[in-house]
């Protein structure tokens, strides 16, 4: 290292120690910025799938049904079928077969399910009692249960009657569940008794395939379309669809909660890079006189910008490291208390916002160095 | 006198640093005011937003019966009215507490009817119907805003305002085994009579009323024999998110005491909602569909609570500007205060004018700031929603106090470093 440098160094490094209460304050303002930069844009690239996993309390957003009247959906058609989705995107799916039964002389559709699964594709039941955690246990819909005069606790006599068979009359021997719920959802489920596929086997006397599966699935709308042509495309026993109703709607709001967090930012942004640059503005105006000695010792107009121009881009450096620290913590505070998940650390904001406040800073120290270059380096050292 | 002249010769003088403090505040200010603004304003605005899930309440009647709902056993001539509610009682719904929050309602009425041989479920309801209430008001409502999923492939929404009310929208599976579309004219049999329906527009929902078709409210009513009569009442209304009030007023109402009854009943609560649709809809029960009315309360809190944490960091970000600013400008004047100590000025006197200054230009910069954030509240509520933001006075006078509060916290050091000058030590140059 030349004498040349070593000087350049000195005077940045005791320029910026020595006028320690100044920079402190400039510093300050370009952390703030830069925080509220890596902060906010760190978000705003984050709510989409934070908030996407908020509408997945929507339940189901894609339905596979068999797309012919005769067969009903086999395991392995389905299992094939989930696999053209993406493992991470896909929340959970729940199938379902529906057979007519009767309790109490009623008749009434009882579905056979993978109850835990429901607990993902319909976050939104609301169970008085509780789910049912083994076979030989009932979830029934409030509809039934007041049709039939079952609670909690108790236990139903559930029978089957064959549709294909010859109604008889005879009062047939059926199958005794627990009630281990009831089921309020302020729709059709309320109609419907859910038991485990074991169960409803034992009550029908005979296995089948799926009539519905329900997925739950965290993703775009124009991303579901694509999958659920490739799940058609994989197995022609599935016809998959979206459930419009969810899939829309969602969409709608997701856009409009991400273009908000946008916007904000981007006003946001503007105002603190002002006032960054506001405070680079005054810190270096009020150097004047130094800059005036320094021309008058015969420091080139070139070597000043060079030197205070350093000094910004080092200011805005260390700004810039320590402001995006601070943001990817408030990204993470946020993402915990809002979502209670953690946040995605995206390098490039990182780069991003060193890269911005290095070049505020720079632009807003360049502008008051030049007044001052300007000036007859006498004037301002007598003090005008 | 003296002192006005001090502050004028200030502002004279200075003026370029004064309007950097007052660009600076005003800056402050407006992010302030606009992100307050939006913050208040946001769960209503996604409030909206959601409503495109259609209806979060269905009100039935009372004794409509379960095997009617499940296996479609409707007793074949007789028409059981008991089961229905009365369509001159729909309009009630306006007219709750909280009818304010009543966005949109549609009655339906469903019957199964021969189309072709076969047997299909037609539903009948409300499109863009026009209702004048006892009250002397009127509503347009209708079927249109609670289906905004659905996607219209062809022809359009029937206007019950303009169009004969012949005519039907038909969903895509039932367009495709019909073999149906716009302009055509189909033949609907039902229990009491039949018509010619020409087809107006076919949609796709992605659920079960593809396989149906929508009809106006009176012409199911005459092909089924159920004249003045609906089956259920669809209604979206703006609630707040459930608390443990409202999950304890759901069970029962009657359980709550004197003050909790009042504060549930005058919130807008899903719960309290349907109870009052109850109370104004004879033979009603209402029940919240749960998988929008939860959905949209956890959605709601969220968006709340992420609206508050970017208010906060952005409110912080503010003060700081604001008080590094007027930190700085006050350190810059050391020489001018040196000078006005030298001439045997006292310190309190000299902390009163600088404060003057600052605190004037503050006030400027500070009701500048509030218009600006006004403007910007409104460009983001226009450019996101598509609607204004809803300003409140309260914000005016937050605003205020923070700028007021950080302008002075901010003089604060600079004022202790000037105490502490030494007029000779300064005026030297150092």
């Amino acid at each position: 290292m030349n004498a040349k440098t070593k000087m350049f160094f000195k005077m940045i490094t005791s320029s910026i120690l020595k006028r320690r209460s100044r920079m402190i304050i400039a510093l300050l303002a370009i952390i703030v910025g830069a925080t509220i930069l890596s902060g906010l844009v760190t978000i705003y690239y984050d709510v989409p799938r934070q908030m996407g996993a908020q509408f997945r309390n929507y339940g189901a957003n894609m339905i596979f049904t068999s797309s012919s009247s005769d067969a009903k959906l086999t395991d392995e058609a389905v299992k094939e079928g989930v696999k053209k989705i993406p493992a991470a995107e896909l929340k959970g799916y729940t199938p379902y077969r529906y057979e007519a039964v009767r309790i109490n002389k009623q008749p009434v559709i009882a579905a056979g399910t993978d109850i835990p699964a429901t607990l993902v594709t319909s976050p939104y039941w609301f169970v008085e009692g509780k789910r049912p955690e083994k076979d030989g246990e009932v979830l029934v819909g409030k509809t039934v249960a007041d049709l039939i005069g079952a609670r909690v606790g108790e236990s139903i006599n559930v029978q089957y009657y064959d549709p294909d068979e010859e109604d008889d009359g005879l009062e047939k021997e059926g199958v005794d569940l627990t009630v281990s719920g009831i089921l309020e959802t302020g729709s059709t489920e309320e109609e419907y008794i859910y038991a485990s596929f074991s169960d409803l086997e034992l009550i029908t006397g005979k296995t089948a395939g799926y009539d519905v599966v329900e997925l739950s699935v965290s993703s775009t709308e124009a991303n579901l379309e694509k999958y659920a042509k490739s799940v058609e495309d994989a197995n022609a026993l599935i016809t998959a669809r979206l459930v419009t109703r969810v899939t829309s709607s969602e969409g709608a709001v997701l856009t409009k909660l991400q273009s908000l967090v946008f916007i904000v930012t981007a006003v946001v942004l503007v105002l603190t890079m002002i006032c960054v640059a506001t405070t680079m503005t005054a810190v270096i105006a009020e150097r004047r006189k130094e800059i005036g000695l320094r021309k008058a010792l015969g420091a080139s107009n070139a070597s000043i910008m060079k030197e205070f121009l350093s000094e910004g881009v080092l200011l805005g450096g260390v700004g810039g490291v320590l402001g995006s620290v601070f943001g990817f913590v408030f990204a993470e505070i946020v993402s915990v208390n809002v979502f209670s998940g953690s946040i995605t650390f995206r390098p490039f904001i990182l780069v991003l916002s060193l890269l911005a406040s290095i070049v505020v800073t720079g632009l807003s120290s360049l502008i008051p160095i030049r007044s001052a270059t300007e000036i007859d380096p006498a004037l301002i050292l007598k003090g005008e | 006198m003296f002192f006005f002249r001090m502050i004028k010769g200030a502002y004279v003088r200075q003026w370029k640093k004064m309007l950097v403090i007052a660009v600076t505040v005003a800056l402050g200010a407006s992010i302030a005011t606009a992100m307050l603004n939006v913050m208040l304003d946001v769960g209503d605005k996604i409030n909206q937003e959601l409503k495109a899930y259609g209806a979060n309440i269905n009100v039935v009647s009372r004794s409509a019966s379960v095997l009617s709902n499940l296996y479609e056993i409707e007793g074949d001539d007789e028409v059981n009215v008991d089961s229905y509610l009365k369509e001159k009682d729909v309009g009630k719904i306006k007219t709750i507490f909280w009818a304010f929050n009543i966005t949109d309602f549609a009655p339906v009425m469903e019957s199964s009817v021969t189309v072709n041989g076969k047997k299909y479920k037609a539903v009948g309801t409300w499109f863009n119907h026009h209702l004048e209430l006892d009250t002397g008001e009127s509503v347009d409502t209708g079927v249109i805003n609670l289906r905004s999923w659905w996607k219209i492939k062809s022809g359009e929404w029937i206007n019950e305002q303009s169009s004969d009310l012949k005519e039907v929208m038909i969903g895509s599976n039932f367009a495709e085994k019909e073999n149906l579309s716009v302009g055509a004219v189909m033949t609907v049999t039902g229990k009491k009579g039949g018509g010619d329906y020409k087809v107006r527009a076919v949609y796709s929902s992605g659920d079960a009323a593809d396989d149906t078709f929508y009809m106006p409210m009176s012409e199911i009513q005459k092909l089924s024999g159920t004249e003045g009569y609906v089956k259920k009442i669809e209604v979206s209304a703006l609630t707040t998110p459930d608390n443990e009030l409202a999950v304890k007023a759901a069970k029962n109402p009657d359980q709550l005491s004197r003050a909790e009854y009042d504060l549930w009943y005058c919130t807008a609560y899903v719960s309290s909602i349907c109870y009052q649709i109850q109370e104004v809809i004879p033979n009603s029960v209402a029940t919240a569909y749960r998988q929008i009315a939860e959905s949209e309360g956890e959605i709601l809190d969220k968006t709340q609570l992420l609206m508050t944490l970017i208010t906060i960091l952005s409110l912080i970000g503010a003060a700081l500007g604001i008080s590094n600013l007027v930190t700085s400008s006050v350190m810059e004047r050391a020489g001018e205060i040196g000078l006005m100590k030298a001439v045997g000025a006292k310190n309190s006197q000299i902390i009163f004018l600088i404060l003057t200054e600052i605190f004037i230009t503050a006030i400027i910069g500070a009701v500048a700031g509030y218009f600006m954030g006004f403007g910007f509240a409104q460009v983001i509520g226009r450019t996101v929603f598509g609607s204004a933001i809803d300003m409140k006075g309260m914000i005016a006078f937050i605003v205020a106090v923070l700028i007021l509060g950080v302008t002075l916290i901010g003089s604060l050091p600079a004022i202790r470093l000037m105490l502490r000058l030494r007029p000779s030590e300064v005026l030297h140059g150092r």
